[in-house]
């Protein structure tokens, strides 16, 4: 196959990310305990709670149709195969095969969405259905921030293509001018958006007058469940492998050799970690914003993408 | 091998024959109306067939001539590649159309209807598809008006007929009425070319076209923007669209919401690329503009109103506004980029071939969306959303396909609408960026909208499957609803096995373009610039600028990391898979916990208030107390901006004028006598002193 040498390393980086995925959660988990004073559960909770839900059984809604069970698969899939489009440990080789850039990354996350909105109305009941109708308002708000940053970055390397965004801002390291800090400004309101933390969502609740992305799973049971945990534990580290691609490709390797892998691996994990404790922070030292107040915050955000975009093409 | 010119004749004698064999028929009702769609679907084929030929094999363009109807004028046809990409589009949904019609008309319309209606809908059909086909490939002013008339008739007369009532009179009115102010512009538009050019074919238009003034092509590009922008439903032109395209049979309101706003879209193409455009350099930058505003315009309030919508078929119909929006984005970079130096060419090649992608794309998810819910109105006689429900365990096949066409419009890989939008955004965002200033600004404006338009459009969609096919049922015809028969099932099929190939053979599509792009502008192939990696890889352009994706590949990786899941989670386990009702607070679930179509909008119509103007009513019932309630009546509606703000105020414009006059016409003659001396003294002091 011509381009098996290119579509590896991306799958390779797209099962790290997958595995990583509930580490991340699990590090955020235990940062807000420690900041509220609590011992906390492990940083491996999150494993041990995929662990458990994968040998248990699957209780079903009676009114869901044949599509419901395919759901769960299909997001996740949906989730690897975006994570897939970032570069993490190792660049792209120059003019090779790609299988995607940011707006096809984009367009899976907004499939997975998507699916999982179906699931929610699938099952009836009023909660799916709220958590699906909130859920699909904040993502027209989200997405084009998205879309607005990654095109900021783009316009200086004339591609939306992660991989050659990250290997033209690596060699060069010149390239922050003050779009970028909009941009990445911007970046952060979207990371909290689409990782459901406070204040957009709280990932903890189960009210069913604050919860977003949890209302839509409550029906959800056993490998499903487990499933639907993973995809969102996965989107949150790729979000954040995103924000590193886009504005700090440091250390990624140039080639995927073992010598330059280390570095690049120690690089990609000092960037979650500031990340993570980034989220950890914000979760722990705000209040969880009114549902209607969320078209402000992120209405702040899609101003400071488009003023990033606005800048750099002016 | 029968040669394309016999090719093109048959087409036409096909539909001819469909219509003619349906009168004939007449008393065999069933067989009447399957005769006819015989013959569009006959029709249909052959003419896919020739357009396919044509676009394939580059070779001199096919002529005919029309029999002369009336003594001073000669009809003729010609069928270059932009033309057969039309043409193409027009047969692809007329055959499924075709498909699918028989069935739909015996279910839907027999009940009530007798035999005449079925026979009239199917020879409208008939005059309507051969109009369209016509009407693109005509090659002069007559043949062109001409059918473009006939296919506004015969689509009125589809609307009318559909039903008793006079909501269908009331939008065929209102359909008729501004499809003729349409038509008004484009007969000054044509007869100004035509006065110029001395003749009435489109070779002399075009050597008359290149010979205008800046002012006067400006000024009957906007004549044509404005004729057929009110036929394409381009904001605010589009108040008779929502009204007008739920009206018709299902199948029917597929091929006018998806192939009759396309033969606009292809007037408008034709006129600003081709007819009028000058000799040498580039086209008025302020077509560009005006169309890419339009195009915005039109894409955001579009969806916007899509998304209140309850009425499923009024919903899909506000949604072509959104996508006609999105193809005149392409368009209106593609008019800017067009023809400004090599460096730019690549990019209006790339904006141009998303235009006219994305046109064929949504021809072939809206005429699936719309035969989805016409199967649903045939088995439920419902068109509300909020009494539907359910449908996809009563429903299967309707409902995945109805499910795709939703994935597809809502622009999610690894469908077809996905690849046109990726194609438009990067030519947004890399036309915005070597444009520079404020130019860019705009373009990078308009991504930034159509970033915005995608998002809504999944919600949209989200709630136009999940309300209908989803939850529990909320009506009795609901509850009772089977599944449609085969021949709908396979009309359906059809288009969405277009939008699975589009989507996953980019590549191969994209030849197609090759021939209309180099019709109407002078640049690099599309597929030279869009398959420079390989025909399963869409590029925006060589490296070191430019992206590209592989859908195919990342389908690919979907489906193999989908059954890697899938079979993980279907290994059998000691608790095995149950069955329970859902949870609902320890009471027994009813179809009224579920979400309806105007709960699950409600959010998004308090963040776009502004826009949306809700408006609310809730009464209580005789005697409630703040806790106690003995009713409660709600009633809700989101109007139209534009109804609201311009036509109401050009109906009371009008009204007073039209009052004023009446007060001053007394009726005795020498007040009028007054009037043409005073008009004849004002006329003589302007005009007489030369």
């Amino acid at each position: 196959m011509p381009g098996a040498e290119a579509v590896l390393p991306a799958l390779a980086q797209a099962a790290l990310l997958v595995l990583l995925g509930p580490l991340v959660s699990g590090v955020i988990q235990k940062l807000k305990a420690r900041l509220q004073c609590r011992a906390g559960a492990s940083v491996a909770q999150p494993y041990r709670d995929l662990a458990k839900l994968l040998r248990k059984g699957t209780v079903q809604s009676d009114t869901a149709s044949a599509f419901y069970r395919a759901i769960p698969p299909l997001v996740l899939a949906a989730v690897v195969c975006a994570a897939a489009m970032v570069p993490v440990v190792v660049l792209p080789a120059a003019g090779g095969f790609t299988l995607g850039d940011a707006i096809l990354l984009v367009g899976l996350l907004a499939l997975a969405r998507f699916l999982t909105a179906l699931g929610a109305l699938d099952a009836g009941g009023a909660f799916g259905g709220m958590g699906a109708s909130r859920e699909m308002t904040v993502a027209p708000l989200v997405e084009p921030v998205l879309l607005l940053v990654v095109f900021s970055v783009a316009t200086a390397a004339g591609t939306t293509d992660l991989g050659l965004i990250a290997a033209r801002r690596a060699s060069d390291p010149a390239v922050w001018h003050s779009p970028d800090l909009l941009a990445l400004a911007a970046m952060l309101v979207l990371l909290l958006a689409e990782t459901g933390r406070i204040p957009v969502d709280n990932p903890d609740t189960h009210l069913e007058l604050t919860m977003i992305h949890e209302g839509m799973l409550l029906e959800q049971s056993g490998p499903g469940l487990a499933a639907m945990a993973l995809a969102s534990h996965t989107k949150q580290l790729v979000m954040m492998a995103v924000v590193g691609a886009l504005f700090f490709p440091i250390g990624l390797a140039p080639r995927p050799e073992p010598l330059l892998l280390v570095p690049a691996a120690l690089a990609f994990l000092g960037k979650t970690a500031v990340l993570a404790l980034f989220v950890g922070l914000v979760e722990s030292s705000y209040a969880k914003l009114r549902f209607f107040r969320l078209p402000q915050f992120l209405g702040m955000g899609f101003l400071c993408a488009f003023l990033a975009l606005a800048l750099r093409v002016l | 091998m029968i040669g394309s010119q016999s090719l093109l004749s048959w087409t036409f004698a096909c539909y001819g024959a469909g219509a003619v064999a349906c009168l004939l028929l007449r008393p065999a009702r069933r067989l009447s109306v399957l005769a006819g769609h015989l013959g569009i679907l006959a029709g249909a084929v052959l003419g896919a067939a020739l357009a396919l030929r044509v676009l394939l094999r580059p070779s001199a363009p096919v002529e005919a001539e029309l029999p002369q109807l009336l003594p001073f004028v000669r009809m003729s046809l010609r069928l270059d590649p932009l033309s057969a990409f039309f043409l193409l589009v027009i047969c692809l949904v007329g055959a499924a159309a075709a498909i699918y019609g028989p069935a739909y008309l015996a279910s839907h319309g027999g009940a009530k209807g007798g035999s005449v209606r079925g026979t009239v809908q199917t020879v409208a059909l008939a005059l309507f598809v051969a109009s369209m086909a016509l009407l693109v490939c005509a090659a002069d002013v007559f043949s062109f008006l001409f059918f473009w008339e006939a296919m506004t008739l015969a689509s009125w007369a589809l609307v009318v007929s559909e039903t008793d009532d006079g909501e269908g009179t009331r939008a065929g009115l209102l359909y008729v009425v501004m499809a003729h102010a349409g038509t008004a512009l484009l007969l000054v538009a044509f007869l100004v070319l035509a006065e110029r050019a001395q003749a009435f074919d489109f070779a002399a238009l075009r050597a008359a076209g290149r010979c205008l003034d800046d002012s006067t092509r400006t000024v009957l590009f906007f004549l044509a923007l404005a004729g057929f922008g009110g036929k394409a439903g381009v904001v605010p032109l589009h108040v008779w669209l929502p009204r007008a395209h739920p009206a018709a049979p299902s199948h029917v309101s597929a091929l006018m919401s998806g192939v009759m706003l396309k033969v606009a879209i292809y007037g408008i193409v034709r006129f600003g690329f081709d007819l009028l455009a000058p000799a040498a350099g580039p086209l008025p930058p302020a077509w560009g503009w005006t169309v890419l505003a339009l195009g915005t315009a039109s894409a955001v309030l579009g969806i916007l109103y899509a998304l209140q919508q309850h009425d499923l078929k009024r919903l899909l119909a506000f949604s072509s506004v959104e996508n006609v929006g999105i193809i005149l984005m392409g368009l209106g970079l593609a008019m800017r980029l067009a023809r400004t130096g090599s460096a730019l060419s690549g990019l209006a090649t790339l904006a141009l071939a998303g235009a006219l992608l994305h046109a064929a794309n949504h021809a072939a998810f809206k005429g699936l969306l719309f035969l989805g819910a016409g199967s649903v109105l045939s088995r439920t006689h419902e068109r509300s959303m909020e009494r539907l429900g359910g449908l996809a365990r009563r429903m299967p096949w309707t409902a995945w396909l109805f499910l795709l066409g939703a994935a597809a419009i809502a622009a999610l890989p690894p469908l077809n609408g996905f690849v046109s939008e990726w194609m438009t955004f990067q030519a947004l965002l890399l036309g915005g960026v070597r444009l520079g200033g404020s130019p860019g600004l705009a373009a990078a404006f308009a991504a930034s909208m159509l970033a915005l338009t995608g998002g809504l459009a999944a919600a949209c969609f989200v709630k136009a499957f999940g309300v209908t096919f989803l939850g529990r049922p909320r009506s009795a015809h609901t509850e009772k609803a089977t599944e449609s028969p085969l021949s709908m099932r396979l009309g359906m099929g059809l288009l969405a096995a277009v939008c699975l190939a589009v989507g996953l053979f980019p590549g191969g599509v994209v030849r197609l373009l090759d021939g209309p792009v180099r019709v109407l502008i002078a640049g690099p192939e599309p597929s030279r610039a869009l398959t420079v990696r390989g025909p399963l890889v869409l590029s925006s352009g060589s490296a070191p600028i430019g992206s590209s994706i592989s859908v195919t590949g990342s389908a690919a990786l979907l489906l193999a990391i989908f059954a890697v899941g899938a079979v993980v989670f279907a290994w059998p386990r000691a608790a095995g898979r149950r069955l329970a009702p859902t949870w609902t607070c320890g009471v027994s679930p009813q179809s009224r916990f579920d979400y309806t179509a105007t709960a699950f909008a409600k959010p998004l119509r308090l963040v776009f208030a502004a826009l949306y103007r809700p408006r609310r009513e809730l009464v209580r019932g005789e005697g409630s107390t703040t806790y106690f309630l003995t009713g409660l009546r709600y009633a809700g509606e989101v109007v139209d901006l534009a109804e609201t703000v311009l036509y109401a105020r050009v109906k009371h414009a009008v009204a007073t004028l039209s009052r004023g006059v009446r007060a001053r016409s007394t009726g005795r003659i020498h007040g009028y006598i007054g009037y043409v001396l005073l008009a004849l003294l004002a006329t003589l002091l302007l005009y007489g002193r030369s």
